[in-house]
């Protein structure tokens, strides 16, 4: 069987409101999305879906070594087997609860899907003026054979809280997983938020995530993507801009391998004046692996002196590898500051010469300056933790024993 | 030390080195000189092995090695040292990570385990000391926004943490003020000992003011056409190129 048939069989089987069988049935009509459709003109779902899977099966329990092994180490964790909800940490002045069914307007396929069918997911309410302390690590883990989840998840951030997350979804099966998870994200006054997404996950694992962030006026949000695993992974990053003064900033880092793909669509709508928004995605494609990047924005009519750059670079270092980076820039105020730039590579012969007259041999001078490439990326990231961690996955996926922390 | 015989090497089709011969022995400083586009810069090229240039005859031995045969890391291991001419900027790597890096990756190729953080960080604020160097330039990226005065610096700062046997200082002078040309030559003096040796590439006697060599060599055409003493670079200051190079073409 293949997906849509896997999911019309259990969609069979549950009851859901007629509200979500309209969704589930615009979906069924219209299908998935293929390379006819502008939005998914440069990454194929074919394959994908033609699969069978099995659709929010439950699985094995974990065991404290599963949970130990994939965390970062962090206290204050989330932790989600095969969907269920299985811990949330104690924090003064944040309410965890499990899913919660939120409405989004959309015509996005996935995000149909997920409104119809999810019922797994977690709801974050963050109380006004708390400043969290540390970080919140957030796990999904996936223990069935060729499963497909679906997660719908919900931050609510008051006015001038604070708080940092990390996610990552992992496939602790060999076989292949598929996650179609979708997340929201209410940025309240004068917050300041920071979400970091470590998608490293095993070789057969797909991943579609789509996150919708709201900003209210002079809050901050920074979202980081670190693609390093997975064998499919497309990311749908919409920033809306509902306020003056809002800042919004994206890094994105993928070191692709094999015939990995990583797609990323940013959108940032820019609804209102005297915001910013800060977009640097760099991609290093090996092997046989294959970059989308799409980056629009969007500054309306009375979104005047804005400010928005975006970049993205890109370093084949393979003969077979290739990226597709298309920016698309819709500007209708007059008094904006806006720029876009996008490169694509091969490694700086001369520095490899460089560095190689140093002693460095020329797989650790590739991997060097494949680092110093996407270090700016990097660097971003306020989280120790997660730029250790990135470099560390970098110098695996470079197959080389180097320490980029100096 | 360094025995090179009858090279001859060149780009693409374009023959540049037309048969050097050049001994250096250890505890020896050597100038080369010469006029634009004499070789002095692909010699230097060849001996640290950019393959961009193609050897088409003669040998280079290093301590009893054919040095033709080595990728330039492992040169570098051997202990050849190149400063470059025009240094590499690598935005995304500071100074002291790179130095870091390249520190290990030596030791390595000698079966040593890393230099612990605490004893390679003294070893560079010892070198920064004797460059004159500040304090926050290890944290700046490597010769990204450097002026040419600093990034010749960082060519010898290297020298000096990597400890060569023979360092080629390729025009490591031109473009520099003359306290920065006296601090970097007073960097080259203070490394100099029994068991390393030094190649002075340069376009200019100024240098040599303040790095004696104990041998200079006239580079033209892809030969060496004259060797002499430390006489002979000031006698070239004065009459210049002409005298020596008329006589070469006559031959």
């Amino acid at each position: 069987m293949s997906l849509i048939e896997n999911l019309k069989s259990y969609s069979e089987g549950i009851k859901i409101s007629s509200n979500k069988n309209q969704l589930l049935n615009s979906f069924f009509e219209k299908g998935f999305p293929t390379i006819q459709d502008e939005e998914w003109k440069y990454t194929s779902l074919k394959k994908l879906i033609s699969e069978d899977y099995s659709i929010e099966k439950n699985g094995s329990p974990l065991s404290h070594l599963d949970i130990s092994n994939h965390s970062l180490g962090f206290k204050n964790k989330i932790v989600f087997s095969d969907g269920k909800l299985i811990s949330t940490p104690k924090i003064e002045g944040i309410t965890f609860s499990d899913f919660s069914d939120f409405e989004c307007s959309t015509s996005d396929p996935f995000l149909q899907l997920n409104s119809a069918l999810a019922n797994n997911g977690f709801t974050i309410k963050v109380d006004s003026n708390t400043i969290v302390d540390g970080v919140i690590e957030i796990l999904f883990f996936t223990t069935t054979e060729n499963s497909f989840n679906q997660y719908r998840n919900q931050i609510i951030i008051k006015d001038n809280a604070e708080v940092k997350f990390v996610e990552k979804i992992q496939n602790l099966g060999s076989s292949t997983s598929f996650v179609n998870h979708f997340t929201q994200i209410d940025c309240g006054k004068n917050t300041n938020v920071e979400y970091n997404k470590i998608q490293n996950n095993t070789e057969k694992s797909k991943l579609i995530d789509t996150m919708n962030i709201f900003q209210k006026e002079d809050s901050t949000c920074n979202i980081n993507t670190l693609i390093f695993g997975g064998s499919f992974t497309r990311n749908n990053l919409n920033f809306e801009q509902n306020g003056s003064n809002c800042e919004s900033n994206m890094n994105g880092v993928s070191i692709l391998d094999k015939n990995q793909l990583a797609d990323n669509h940013t959108f940032v709508d820019h609804k209102q004046p005297h915001c910013t928004s800060n977009e640097m995605y760099k991609g290093v494609y090996l092997g046989n692996s294959k970059g989308v990047f799409n980056g629009k924005i969007m500054v309306r009519q009375d979104a005047q002196k804005i400010d928005a750059f975006q970049s993205n670079n890109n370093l084949l270092l393979s003969e077979n590898s290739t990226i597709d980076s298309k920016p698309q820039l819709e500007i209708y105020a007059d008094d904006v500051k806006c720029s876009h730039g996008c490169t694509i590579g091969q490694l700086d012969e001369d520095a490899l010469f460089y560095m190689r007259s140093r002693g460095i041999g020329i797989t650790e001078a590739k991997a060097v300056l494949t680092y110093a490439f996407a270090s700016e990326a990097i660097e971003n990231i306020s989280i120790l933790e997660v730029k250790l961690l990135a470099q560390k996955l970098l110098a695996k996926k470079l197959n080389v024993d180097l320490d980029f922390s100096v | 030390m360094l025995k090179i015989k009858d090279l001859k090497a060149g780009i693409e089709d374009n023959q540049i080195l037309n048969g050097i011969n050049l001994e250096v022995n250890t505890g020896e400083v050597h100038a080369i000189m010469g006029p634009n586009g004499s070789g002095k810069s692909t010699l230097a090229a060849v001996i640290a092995g950019k393959d961009e240039y193609e050897v088409v005859g003669g040998s280079i031995d290093f301590e009893g090695e054919d040095l033709l045969e080595l990728a330039p890391e492992e040169r570098a291991h051997k202990g050849v040292f190149l400063s470059f001419q025009y240094p590499v900027e690598i935005p995304g790597i500071s100074v002291s990570n790179f130095i870091k890096t390249s520190i290990t990756e030596q030791r390595k190729a000698k079966g040593m385990k890393p230099m612990p953080t605490k004893d390679l960080l003294k070893m560079m604020r010892e070198k920064m000391e004797l460059l004159n160097i500040k304090n926050g330039y290890l944290s700046r990226n490597m010769n990204e926004g450097f002026s040419g005065g600093e990034k010749k610096r960082n060519e010898i700062f290297q020298m000096a943490m990597l400890e060569p046997r023979l360092s080629i200082l390729d025009e490591t002078d031109s473009g520099l003020d003359i306290d920065a040309l006296r601090i970097v030559a007073n960097g080259v003096n203070k490394l100099k000992c029994k068991d390393n040796a030094t190649v002075v590439i340069t376009h200019y006697q100024r240098l040599l003011d303040y790095i004696v060599p104990d041998f200079v060599h006239v580079l033209y055409n892809g030969r060496i056409i004259k060797s002499g003493g430390k006489e002979l670079a000031h006698e070239l200051d004065q009459k210049g190129y002409d005298w020596i190079t008329k006589e070469a073409d006559n031959q």
